[in-house]
Order: C-alpha cells, then structure tokens, then sequence
C-alpha cells in the first residue's frame, strides 16, 4: 500500500516537470492587416472654456498595404480661435524627450473639422490635437471623431468622448495693490482702482488690504465692502462700494488651473455646486501664498475661489479666480 | 510466524492512537491558556472601561476653518481649576472652530466634538466633561477664549 502511494507521488511529480519544461519560442508579433488608429486623451483636470483639450492621435497602415494621406478631426462643437492639429508625428525617444518630425502641412480648420494633409510618405504617425474650448460650450458635452485616410483608399475612424465643459470662468495672476488697485469684482472678473471701482461700485465683491500691525496678525487679506469699519482699518471706500459676501479661508487648496504648480488638485463645477457658506464672515485676514478663499456674492449669484498666487511684504499679491454663475 | 507480525502491528497502531490522544490534550491545553486574559467591558460607544481614574486634559488646540491653528501660544490648562485658556489671532472667525482635545489615556470626552463648534459668545465659555477610563470620575472642563486685542 505504501509503496503504491510513493508510485503515486512519484508519477505527480513527472507529470509537474513535464508541464514546467514545456518552452514557447518567441515569434515576431505580426502587424494587423488594413489602417489601424488609436488616441489618448493627454489633458486631465476640469474642461474650461479658454483651455485646450489635448489628444494623441495615433494612426498606422503595414507598409506594404499603402500610406497614410491625410488625417482629420471633427467636433461636435466647433472649437474655438487657436484649435489645431500638429504637422508633427511624435515619438518619445529613448531618454524620454518627445521628438516631432515633420509629416504634414500645417492643419486647416474650418468649422468643426481640423485636417492635416500628409506631405512626407509615411506608414505610422502619431499627431497631437488641440481643441480650444470656446465660451458657447460652456455647460455642454462635445465629442470628437478621429478619422484617418489611407492611399488604399482605407479610413479608420475612432471616437472620444463626451466631454462635458465646465460652466466655471477663470481669470489668472490678477495683480493687487494696497489703497490702490484693491477693488476686485468677481462678476468682472477684474481688478479696480478707487477711480473706476466707483463706477463699477455694484459689482465690487471684495477689498484688498495689507496692514502691518505690530501686536496683532493681520497681513493680507481680502474682505467684503460691507464689512466692519474695524477690519477695513481706515480705509474709505469710493462711492456706492458696499456689497456684501461670504467669506470662508482655505489653506493649501492649490487648484492646478490657478496655482500650475505640480499638485494634481482641481476645483470643479461640483465644488462650487455643493459649497456652504452658512454662518461664514465677510473678511479673510492674514492671507499667505498658496492659500486662497471660497467665496459666494451677497446676491448669491457668483460662488468663487480665489487663490493666493503669492504676496509681497510691500503690500501687493497676486491673485487667480475661478468664479461659478449660480443663477 | 504471521502471530508475531499481527502483534507487531497493533502495538504500533496502539502507540500511533496514545500519541495522537497526548498531542491534542497538549494543544487543547495551550489553546485554553491563551483565553484567560482578562477582557475589559467596554460602554456605549465601543470604548473599553479600564481601571484607570486618571481624569485630565493633556494638551488642546483650536483650528479655522481653514484647519490652520488660530492660537497665539499654547493654551493654559489648568488641572485643578479645570479650565482652558486659550488666546486667538485677532479676526479669527470665532463661529466656525473646530477644537481638538487630547485626554489621559483611556479617558473620553462628553459631548463629543463632532465638527465646528460656535465660541463667538465669549461671555459663556463652552464646557467639556472629562471621563475617567474606568468610567467613575467626571471632570468639567471650561474652555476661555480671548481674541488677539487690537493696539
């Protein structure tokens, strides 16, 4: 009985190192037959108006079938002044720089579709495409078909998306100044002196400030109108200049779009959509660089962020808004 | 001849049975030495009530709502008065604070913090209530804050 049982083992043991020793022998890997294409998606983050949408549109035929012609992109939406294709095909080399050569004329776009021509005889490309998103997409879903034509006469089609577009604006590196350049509108998405915040005086959301109090902390900071006389500290607001908001501080939300420094944090349509600022002040004091503040106007039809790009200890900043329309 | 075969085998299969008898009274031996640790009771929030009456508060911080600190300097905690003061940055948004306590070992706080707190009435200061770990000492702990006067 026992010795049957070590047969047994024994024969398991055989059958193991027969299937163990079994070898594959590599083989070349063959081509697909006909033109082929394939994209990535190469930009992340929020799609806001004003900013590219990047793609990597990657398209090859065996080179015995024929050539590559021409390549073209449509968008349901037509993108905006400065949307385009590369004349260059990339490919990364080995120290992990992406080198362009050229393989094409320069892009014709005209309404929704981008072209490129090829001039350089060609099997294999890799060309970027570059969507600007106009203001009209603001709010909606844009979709986009690759398509690629081969001498065989061949295409080979590859769609992306949808892509919804934030509803959010952007305004970047906003320069303020103490008792100066200080009246910021979130509507306008711009920065007044006292001169024209007067004639903008409905539209001012905030106050720029800088004091350098001995004993207490007060620094920077960003403020509504309405605020208390104690925080504006002797500053007298031009005419009209009295709104009110809701102020809530934030530390370190460096949002890629306002701070483009190498954090992978955005602020989105969401964000704004589910804030809460009940009970907020109206004053953010002793700001610092890379902090910002939430913010929703008193008549509760803008919610912002405002980003603290950097400040300076003679009284000035730098500051970037992302600024939502609630109504 | 075959008698003698026979004898040998239950002999062996006799010691085979009282050494697997011996082996599993040792592991039911050990297995039941390892459950006599003593277990604490624990009360109504999963906590274990231990024997400490230790009933203190170590150390207290105060954060914005940005979750930056807004004291100016440690806070004083006095043990016998029981008490907390704390002094904030002029302009600190005194209704939106989120306070953090750390206690003695075992100890808990009633009621429990569970997101921003309003100190913005500062004639009446908040009161926390310290429990021992074993549950039977109670020590109310009032917290003062004072705001970074303006010169």
């Amino acid at each position: 009985m026992q010795r049957n049982y070590i047969h047994i083992a024994l024969l398991m043991v055989f059958v193991l190192f027969l299937n163990s020793c079994k070898e594959e022998e590599y083989a070349l890997p063959s081509p697909k037959s006909g033109l082929n294409n394939d994209v990535i998606k190469r930009s992340i983050g929020p799609n806001l108006a004003g900013q590219n949408l990047e793609f990597a549109y990657a398209m090859a035929i065996p080179d015995a079938e024929g050539k590559i012609v021409s390549a073209r992109v449509e968008a349901t939406i037509a993108g905006a002044s400065g949307t385009y294709m590369e004349k260059r095909s990339f490919y990364t080399n080995s120290s992990g720089v992406d080198v362009g050569i050229q393989v094409a004329d320069t892009a014709i776009t005209e309404g929704n579709a981008t072209v490129v021509n090829f001039t350089r005889d060609t099997c294999a490309a890799t060309l970027r495409y570059f969507y600007k998103i106009p203001d009209e997409a603001k709010g909606k879903e844009v979709t986009f078909t690759f398509s690629a034509t081969a001498s065989n006469g061949k295409t080979a089609t590859y769609k992306m998306g949808p892509y919804t577009v934030a509803k959010m604006d952007m305004a970047l590196d906003l320069a303020v100044t103490n008792n100066a350049n200080c009246y910021i509108s979130i509507e306008n998405m711009a920065v007044y002196n006292a001169t024209d915040a007067a004639l903008n005086a409905d539209k001012i959301d905030l106050v720029y400030l800088y004091r350098n109090i001995t004993g207490i902390t007060f620094g920077h900071a960003l403020m509504a109108p309405a605020t208390s006389a104690e925080y504006l500290d002797g500053l007298v607001l031009p005419a009209g200049v009295s709104n009110d908001a809701q102020i809530k501080k934030v530390w370190a939300l460096r949002d890629r779009h306002l701070a483009r420094l190498q954090y992978g944090v955005y602020v989105d349509d969401m964000d704004f959509q589910k804030l809460s600022l009940e009970g907020s002040p109206n004053y953010a004091l002793n700001l610092k660089a890379e902090s910002g503040i939430w913010l929703e106007t008193a008549n509760k039809n803008y919610r912002a962020y405002v980003y603290v790009n950097a400040v300076n200890a003679n009284g000035s900043a730098r500051i970037s808004i992302k600024r939502y329309l609630v109504n | 001849m075959e008698d003698k075969l026979m004898k040998n085998k239950n002999l062996k299969y006799i010691a085979m049975k009282k050494f697997l008898k011996i082996s599993f009274a040792l592991i039911l031996v050990l297995f039941t030495g390892t459950q006599c640790s003593k277990d604490f009771p624990v009360d109504g929030d999963g906590l274990l009530i231990t024997e400490r009456a230790e009933c203190y508060v170590s150390n207290f911080e105060l954060l914005g709502s940005d979750f930056q600190t807004v004291r100016t300097k440690n806070a004083v905690i006095d043990t016998t008065a029981q008490t907390v003061n704390v002094e904030v940055f002029y302009g600190t948004d005194l209704k939106n604070l989120y306070p953090q306590f750390s206690l003695v070992t075992d100890a808990k706080l009633d009621p429990k913090i569970i997101g921003k707190v309003d100190f913005s009435d500062l004639a009446t200061p908040k009161l926390w209530t310290v429990i021992s770990g074993n549950r039977k000492v109670k020590k109310d702990y009032t917290v003062y804050i004072t705001v970074q006067p303006k010169p």
